[in-house]
This record gives C-alpha cells, sequence and structure tokens, in this order.
C-alpha cells in the first residue's frame, strides 16, 4: 500500500547477554497508515517498546533480519559484507598493533642503543594508525546513516516516553529544553535581538538579581553586605589595624568563651571519669539492661503518650473526647492560631545558615588567603565566570519565546507564559507530559511513537492527555503509535490495533474487528480478564482468566508460543508456527484454529473456564 | 463479596482521622506547614465485608490505611477495633489481628530471605510454631495462595510479580488475622495476572471469612470485587456508598467524572461522552477553601461551594454518603468543561538569591 507511513515487516531481534543471546522479536509485521492513530497492546515483556526503539534507532538490540521503512525509505542499517569484513580485519590489526608497538617501545627503552627496535616500533605504530583509519573509512556509511537518523528523530518521527520527569532535563527550563529541539533541526525563526544584546544582558544579571534580592530582603542582605565589607576592610588594612580589631573583638570574645566552656566540660568530665568512673559506668549499664527488660511492653503502652505533637493551625473538627491524646491536641488547638512571636523566631532561624557560611567565609579567607591553591581556584573561577554567566543567564531571544509560547498553547497548557520559564520539577505530572508533547510536536513530526504515555498518571489527567492526542492528531494529522498495557486506552483512542504476545504479533486489525471480534485466543481471554463496570450486566464471582505466566523469553518454541495457555493448543500447535490468517478483509491473526473457533466469543470463554479448572491456580512452567 | 454482608457487626470504626505531615525547609527551621494527607474521616468497616478505597495519587488513601493498622500515629482522631482503640492495643496483639499487603510486592520482602522464612518470620516472632511444624504450616499457607511445597526454598527473585504477591498474601495470612488490608495489590502486576490474584483473594476471603479494605486507584476493580466503596479527595471521603448503588446512581461530581474517565475495552463505551476536568489535583498541602473539589468541578456555585464545606451526609436508606452541596439524583448528567475555561495561574515570582 503506498499510503502506508510506516512498514516493519518479519523484524526478529535478539540481544547479546552474558547469558547468551535473548530474542526479544521474533516475528513483527506492523503498517502505520497516514494519520491513523494504531494501539499496540501486550503484556509486560512482549516487546512492544522494542519494536518502537528498533524504528527510531535508539535501541541497544542486534537486528538479524526484518525491514524497517518510513515512507518508503529503510530506517535499519547493515554494513555490506566486504565494509563488514573490512572493519573486522582492521579491529583486530588495530588491536594487536598497539600492542606490538607498546612491547616495542619497552624494548626501545631497555635497549636504548639498538636501532632495531626504534624501526619496529615506528613500523607498528604505522600499521596500527593506517588500520584505524582503514577501519573509519568502513565505517563512513555506518555514520551518515547515524546522521540521517538524527535527522529523522523529532523531525519526521518522534517519541513521547513512559515517565515525563526522567525525559526532560531537570537542570533546564521548558523553553530552553524545547528551543533546543527547534534549534537541533533548524526550526527557529530569524532572532529579533542580536546575539551580543543578549549577551550583555546575561553578564548584566547578576548584578540585577543582587539589587534585587537587597530590595526585597533587606535585613539578611545587610548582614551579608556587612559582613563582607568587613572582610574586605580587614584585608586592605590588616587585622593589626585598630579598628579592625575593634570590629572583630566581640567575635573573638565569643569564640574564646566557647573554648572556655568547652575546657570546662573536659576536665569536670575527667574529674568526675576518675573519681567516680566505675560507679557512672555500672549505672549506664544498669539503665540499658532495665530498658532492654522492660522497654518494649512499656513503650507498646505508653508509646503513644510520648510522641511529637506539632504545632497547628485552623479550627478541628471536635475528636472523641475519651482519647487522651485527640482531646490533648484539641485542647492545645483551643489555645489560638499559632505560637506567639513565631514568625519572628522563624525569621531568626531562617538567617542561621546564611550567618555560618559567611563565617565559614570569614574564616576561610583569613586562614588561607595567599595559599596557591585557593588563588588558583579563585583566578580560574574569575576568568571562567563571564562563560558560567552567559551559560546560565542567556535568555531566549523574544522571537524564539513567542514561538515556544504558542508550541505551548498548541497543547492546551495554561498560563504558558510563565511555564516557560519553569524547571520540570514545578510542574504537575499532567503538565510534564503536555510539555514533553510540545518538545515532540515541535518540528511536526508524521508519526509520533507515544510508549505508555500516560501509566504514570491519573485516570482523570489520563482522561485529558488522550484527548489532547487525539485533538492534535485531527489538526495536524499526526499519525500515533500508541504502546500501551491498556485495553481501554486502545479502545477508546485507536483507528487499528496490533496484539503482541512474547515477541511476536498475534493479531492485527481495526479496531472494531479486533475488540468486536477476535479470533486469537490469547486476544479473547486479555479482552475478557479486565473487570469491567457493568451497570446492568450480572457480577460474575469470578473473573474469567489466562491461565499461566508469559514464557521466559530464553525459552524456545518450535511452534506456537501461546500453546501452553491455550485451551485448543493441539500437536500442530506445539510444532508448526502458526500463519498470519486473513480472516477477514484486514483483519490477521496467527492461529491455526482461526476457522474452528469462529466467532462465538462465549463459547471459546467456557473453553477458557475449563481449561483454567483443569491447570490449576498456578501454572509453573 | 459473601452474601451475608448484611450483618451491621461493625469491626473497625475511624473517627476523626486526621495526619498531617509537617513540612520544614533546611536543618534548624521549624515547621512551616503541613501537608494534609488525611483530613477527618470518618468511616465504619463491618466484619466481613470488602470496603474499597478509591482515589487519584495524593489523595490520602494509602495514608489513611496506614494510621488505620497503626503503622504510623494519627495526628487526632481515633480508631477502634472491636470496640476497643488501638493506641491500647499492643503491637504484637495489633498485627496479629490486622495485616497488610503492600502494592509493590518485590519491595516488601527481604531479598536474602528464603521463601519459607519469609512467610514463617510472623510464626515464629509470635512462638506459634517451630522447626518441623513451622515448615508443615508454611507448605499449607503455600498451598492455599496457589504456589506449590518445593517453591519453600526459592528467593523472591525467582518469582514472577504475580508469584510474589502470592507470597506476600501468604504471610498476611500466616497469623491468621481477622483483617487484611490490601494496598492496591494488583496495580504492579499485568491484566491476566491481575485476574487471577483478584480471584485468589475472593476465594481467600470466603474461606477464612476475613475483611478487606482495598485500596486502589482503579474503579473497574473495585466494581469486581468491593461490597461497599468509599471515593477520597485531597485527605477527605467524598463520597460512599454500596458498589452498585454507587455505579449505577453516582451523587458526587467527582465521582461522576472519575467514572467516565476510565477507558474500558469496548467500543459502544469508548463513543459515550465523557466528562474530562480540567486542571491538577490542587496540592494537599493548601487544600482549596470550601468544598475541595469545587475548583475542577463544573457545578460549583460562586459564593457557596468556594466557602462552605460541604459534610458526608447519608442521603438515602442504603447508607448512601455524600459530601456535597448539588448531590445529583439517578440520571443527571453534569455540563461538559471546556480547556478554554482554565483559570490561569500567577506564578511568576521574582527571583532572588541568597548569598
Amino acid at each position: 500500500m503506498s499510503d502506508n507511513l510506516l512498514e516493519i515487516e518479519g523484524l526478529r531481534v535478539h540481544f547479546d547477554t552474558l547469558d547468551g543471546p535473548i530474542e526479544a522479536l521474533h516475528s513483527v509485521d506492523l503498517n502505520v497508515e497516514q494519520g491513523q492513530i494504531m494501539g499496540l497492546v501486550g503484556e509486560s515483556g512482549c516487546g512492544k517498546s522494542v519494536t518502537s526503539l528498533v524504528t527510531i534507532g535508539l535501541a541497544t538490540c542486534d537486528v538479524d533480519e526484518g525491514s524497517v521503512k518510513y515512507e518508503g525509505e529503510e530506517l535499519l542499517f547493515r554494513d555490506s559484507e566486504a565494509d563488514k569484513r573490512l572493519q573486522d580485519i582492521s579491529g583486530w590489526v588495530t588491536v594487536i598493533g598497539v600492542l606490538a608497538s607498546i612491547i616495542s617501545f619497552f624494548g626501545m627503552l631497555l635497549t636504548p642503543l639498538s636501532l632495531e627496535f626504534k624501526t619496529f616500533f615506528l613500523i607498528f605504530v604505522f600499521i596500527t594508525i593506517a588500520s584505524w583509519v582503514v577501519g573509519f573509512a568502513a565505517k563512513g556509511e555506518y555514520r551518515r546513516h547515524q546522521k540521517f537518523m538524527r535527522w529523522v528523530r523529532g523531525n519526521e518521527i518522534s517519541m513521547i516516553f513512559q515517565e515525563p520527569m526522567t525525559a526532560l532535563n531537570p537542570l533546564y527550563t521548558v523553553e530552553k529544553q524545547i528551543s533546543e529541539v527547534m534549534h537541533v533541526h533548524d526550526r527557529l525563526v530569524e532572532a529579533e535581538t542580536p546575539r551580543y544584546v543578549r549577551v550583555g544582558q546575561a553578564l548584566v544579571r547578576p548584578a540585577t538579581l543582587i539589587v534585587d534580592a537587597f530590595s526585597s530582603k533587606p535585613q539578611s542582605s545587610i548582614a551579608t553586605f556587612s559582613t563582607l565589607s568587613f572582610v574586605l576592610f580587614a584585608h586592605l588594612r590588616g587585622f593589626a589595624d585598630p579598628t579592625a580589631a575593634a570590629i572583630a573583638s566581640p567575635f573573638v570574645f565569643i569564640f574564646q568563651g566557647i573554648f572556655w566552656i568547652v575546657e570546662v566540660a573536659y576536665y569536670s568530665y575527667k574529674i568526675i571519669m576518675i573519681a567516680f568512673g566505675p560507679l557512672v559506668c555500672f549505672s549506664i549499664l544498669g539503665i540499658f539492661v532495665v530498658i532492654i527488660l522492660t522497654g518494649s511492653t512499656f513503650l507498646d503502652r505508653y508509646g503513644s503518650f510520648i510522641r511529637p505533637r506539632f504545632p497547628q493551625v485552623g479550627v478541628p473538627a471536635p475528636g472523641s473526647r475519651d482519647d487522651p491524646l485527640s482531646t490533648e491536641i484539641d485542647r492545645s488547638l483551643e489555645d489560638g492560631p499559632q505560637r506567639p512571636h513565631a514568625s519572628k523566631i522563624d525569621s531568626l532561624l531562617l538567617q542561621t545558615p546564611l550567618v555560618f557560611t559567611t563565617l565559614l567565609i570569614v574564616f576561610l579567607l583569613l586562614w588561607m588567603p595567599l595559599s596557591a591553591l585557593l588563588a588558583m581556584v579563585i583566578i580560574t573561577t574569575l576568568l571562567a565566570l563571564p562563560g558560567i554567566i552567559i551559560v546560565n543567564y542567556l535568555g531566549l531571544d523574544p522571537a524564539h519565546r513567542r514561538q515556544v509560547i504558542g508550541i505551548l498553547e498548541d497543547v492546551r497548557i495554561p498560563n504558558p507564559s510563565a511555564v516557560v520559564k519553569m524547571y520540570p520539577h514545578e510542574l504537575s505530572g499532567g503538565m510534564r507530559q503536555r510539555v514533553m508533547i510540545a518538545m515532540m510536536m515541535a518540528c511536526e513530526p508524521k508519526l509520533l511513537i507515544a510508549d505508555e504515555p500516560t501509566t504514570a498518571l491519573d485516570v482523570t489527567i489520563q482522561a485529558q492527555i488522550l484527548k489532547l492526542m487525539r485533538d492534535l492528531r485531527d489538526e495536524k494529522g499526526t499519525a500515533i503509535l500508541l504502546i500501551t498495557h491498556d485495553l481501554g486506552v486502545i479502545a477508546e483512542m485507536c483507528d487499528a490495533v496490533t496484539v503482541m504476545y512474547a515477541g511476536s504479533v498475534v493479531e492485527t486489525g481495526s479496531i472494531e474487528d479486533v475488540l468486536s471480534r477476535p479470533r486469537m485466543p490469547y486476544s479473547i481471554g486479555l479482552l475478557h480478564s479486565i473487570p469491567t463496570i457493568d451497570e446492568g450486566a450480572e457480577r460474575r464471582d469470578f473473573l474469567p482468566i489466562i491461565p499461566g505466566q508469559v514464557p521466559d523469553p530464553n525459552l524456545h518454541f518450535d511452534g506456537c508460543r501461546f500453546h501452553p495457555r491455550c485451551p485448543f493448543a493441539n500437536e500442530t500447535c506445539i510444532t508448526t508456527p502458526p500463519p498470519m490468517n486473513e480472516v477477514e478483509p484486514g483483519h490477521f491473526a496467527a492461529c491455526h484454529h482461526t476457522d474452528s473457533i469462529g466467532e462465538n466469543v462465549a463459547e471459546v470463554q467456557a473453553a477458557f473456564d475449563v481449561f483454567a479448572a483443569e491447570y490449576g491456580l498456578e501454572g509453573v512452567a | 463479596m459473601t452474601d451475608d454482608s448484611n450483618n451491621d457487626e461493625i469491626l473497625i470504626e475511624i473517627e476523626g482521622m486526621k495526619k498531617w505531615f509537617p513540612i520544614k525547609s533546611g536543618m534548624l527551621t521549624a515547621v512551616k506547614s503541613h501537608v494534609r494527607a488525611v483530613d477527618g474521616v470518618d468511616l465504619q468497616i463491618k466484619r466481613g465485608e470488602t470496603l474499597g478505597i478509591v482515589g487519584e495519587s495524593g489523595c490520602g488513601k494509602t495514608t489513611l490505611g496506614r494510621v488505620l493498622l497503626g503503622l504510623i500515629p494519627s495526628t487526632a482522631g481515633s480508631v477502634r477495633y472491636d470496640g476497643e482503640n488501638i493506641r491500647n492495643m499492643t503491637n504484637k496483639d495489633l498485627r496479629r489481628r490486622l495485616q497488610i499487603v503492600f502494592q509493590d510486592p518485590g519491595g516488601s520482602m527481604n531479598p536474602r530471605m528464603s521463601v519459607r522464612s519469609i512467610v514463617g518470620e510472623p510464626l515464629q516472632v509470635n512462638g506459634m510454631a517451630e522447626g518441623i511444624e513451622l515448615t508443615q504450616k508454611v507448605a499449607e499457607l503455600l498451598d492455599s495462595v496457589g504456589l506449590k511445597r518445593e517453591h519453600m526454598n526459592r528467593f523472591p527473585h525467582e518469582f514472577s510479580g504475580g508469584q510474589k504477591q502470592r507470597i506476600a498474601l501468604a504471610r498476611a495470612l500466616s497469623l491468621d488475622p481477622e483483617f487484611i488490608l490490601l494496598d492496591e495489590p494488583t496495580s504492579a502486576l499485568d491484566v491476566s495476572v491481575q485476574a487471577q490474584v483478584l480471584n485468589l483473594l475472593e476465594e481467600i476471603q470466603e474461606r477464612h471469612g476475613l475483611t478487606f479494605v482495598f485500596i486502589t486507584h482503579a474503579l473497574n476493580v473495585v466494581n469486581h470485587i468491593c461490597d461497599r466503596v468509599a471515593v477520597m479527595y485531597l485527605g477527605k471521603i467524598v463520597e460512599i456508598a454500596h458498589t452498585q448503588d454507587l455505579f449505577s446512581k453516582p451523587a458526587h461530581p467527582y465521582t461522576h467524572a472519575l467514572m467516565s474517565a476510565i477507558p474500558e475495552p469496548s467500543l459502544e463505551k469508548a463513543s459515550r461522552e465523557r466528562i474530562v476536568l480540567s486542571g491538577d489535583v490542587p496540592s494537599p498541602a493548601n487544600p482549596p477553601s470550601g468544598c475541595r473539589f469545587h475548583t475542577r468541578c463544573p457545578i460549583a456555585e460562586e459564593g457557596l461551594c468556594d466557602v462552605e464545606e460541604p459534610p458526608l451526609e447519608i442521603i438515602d436508606s442504603d447508607g448512601h454518603g455524600v459530601a456535597c452541596h448539588f448531590p445529583l439524583g439517578p440520571g443527571m448528567k453534569l455540563p461538559v468543561l471546556d480547556d478554554a475555561q482554565i483559570p490561569p495561574e500567577d506564578d511568576d515570582e521574582p527571583t532572588t538569591i541568597v548569598l
């Protein structure tokens, strides 16, 4: 068909592990048409994510056979035989050449007068470099393909991941991340302000921030400012200067006082230990013994009274009066809304870290101002400072920002002009997923791969995101490959659906075909094992189940991979892999029994129930 | 699930339950404010029933469960178990009668312990079995959850998710408790395995005459397994009813929206009109005034819903309780809100630096 956007044919891949290769996909055939929402459904480990990652060129597996065509263009890359052989040879020659040059180098060191080792060394180095260059050239085609795939990703095919927080960079604002994608794909409009103006603005930014801080938090800022100016003053004039000494004297006094207290405590402790040492030791031991012996029951009984109580705000609902803790809390609540002077104490406490930091700076600078290390650190930091400032504060061009805001508006983010300046952690889960979608739609790709986009979200938020994705499809005609394990999401979103089981496609067809008339036993069992909200229907006491579990990917099957769990399995199923039968136009099912199973789903379900009862509660392979 | 759930013997009674977590900033600062995870919940659990607690993440359903079991102390309110305040019960007594199954079965087991010691540890701690007797008992427990005797010497990582959840269930059953709290027991499992575990739960409840509290976010599971359902929103119960009543005539707008948001694998239902709630769940650290749902509610009325908090009122003889000023009657529909009506937030604070 010509209107197929993505065609995957006979894809078979494996992962190389220490325990040997694991076949992740056996035979995957998948077509996505222009503007279609195709659902890919299956249980965990069935290979649905691997399929999408292979498509977009991000998978780490080895492709054995098959093809992935995007608008007729092959996306999978395989080296030609000659290139592969060349790469192999060059790899081995390089490794041996490096070893030989190292050995000859040592020989050269041991016998400095002998010319032979010198010649050997030069020859080996030459061979190594030459073979490496040949290998590099042989990989040229591969590099070109990587470049092409980098262009395809984002521009033509893009992908949304399950967990938006791990897919977004927590260190950059939303606008920076979205504009980066657009910059890479050259989608940004021409800048309004020249770059040097924005660099200048960035360099001035720290100064404005300091002014802002001083105007908004005068108390703490004045404290910081006076400490810093004292340090500067002491450096310029020296501590011998009477003014500096006078200013520093209260600090000196306080610290000397602290030392005295410590000393007094230390000596009194020593005296006590010498005089009453054994007595103190034994009494402490005795207390421990008593606690260990009686502790557990004591804490069980009275533990509830030794719990911390939180100061509380607001009027409580009257609790039960006979509960001692509850009444206590109620009483403390009735006392008043808050502790008196709480705000003052809070503000003092807020300043303590600040005071400690400034004291630390003072002492460090007084202690080793001229040490080479510190000087080096200071000098390098000063040299790098403009760079650091520019990286952190270089703003987005107003035109580019408007572009980003426009994209955020497309994904219905409320108040986008504020959201662009936020970091991912400031957004809620649904908003993050919207930002993720915005980023992926920024370059208007023709195919969007959504890998479990709503699994991490709540149901009401999930409904919002699904609605958004459908609306985007209707507006822009983007085809979507929706990967999920939730058949409900499939029913709501998709035009067509593909069911996967243990690395192969078992059924595919339009949404009506597969959901109303499933023909593969696995799809039937899956559809019926989901508890539903049926108002009218009679509630079954037990849910219909598929007995057993998904087989280990290491297990080899000659025939159908579902046969151990299938009530219809016979000899043919064990020995021969099932063909993809076209049961209706456009509706394929991989089963030997598509004719005999027919369309009577209830019969199949009854067969499943009988089979499950025979199978036992737990099917352990 | 049991038919004799109409006996009205109350096993657990929760009154005015509150759990506030303090928010602190920095090392030495005082408490800034509180996350009101559970904020005034009254609940009665009858003997032999399965009570479902549903809600979105962050609504306090897990916290409620933990406070109910005495795993964390409550801030205010009381839990009575069989007429006795659980504060006055010893920990051993409490754990012997009340048990829990956690969401992530792998995370709730020690990976270095064999199944025999995982399931047998409660028995050992309580001095109920030793030696050969212990092995015998563990074998019986494993048998009752559909595992085999030879699984006893394996370790948790050798099992699949569904099997791990069965082991967790066997451990919970080991002390023969009267009550088990199921904290999202199936949300980490695949669909076909979920069905197996749900069936097992029902079977075990019938066999042992257990009382279940089933915490979940999946309404379809609730419909299948629960006798009564409580819907929570931001630390409060907004609706409580028998399962059939709740699903046939939901009265709270939030329940309506929640039920309409669930995607179902059938085409007739997929094509129905959905109520898509706008906006996100507000933060429990700063809940909205009045009715907590009014910021997202399509029928909220200004001057009433944002000022006065509706109490949980019983609206019919079956004990259908709802906390709403305008409870919906059967067959009534909610208006569909547009995205454009989302009120803009203003979070554009000036940046400041602290030196």
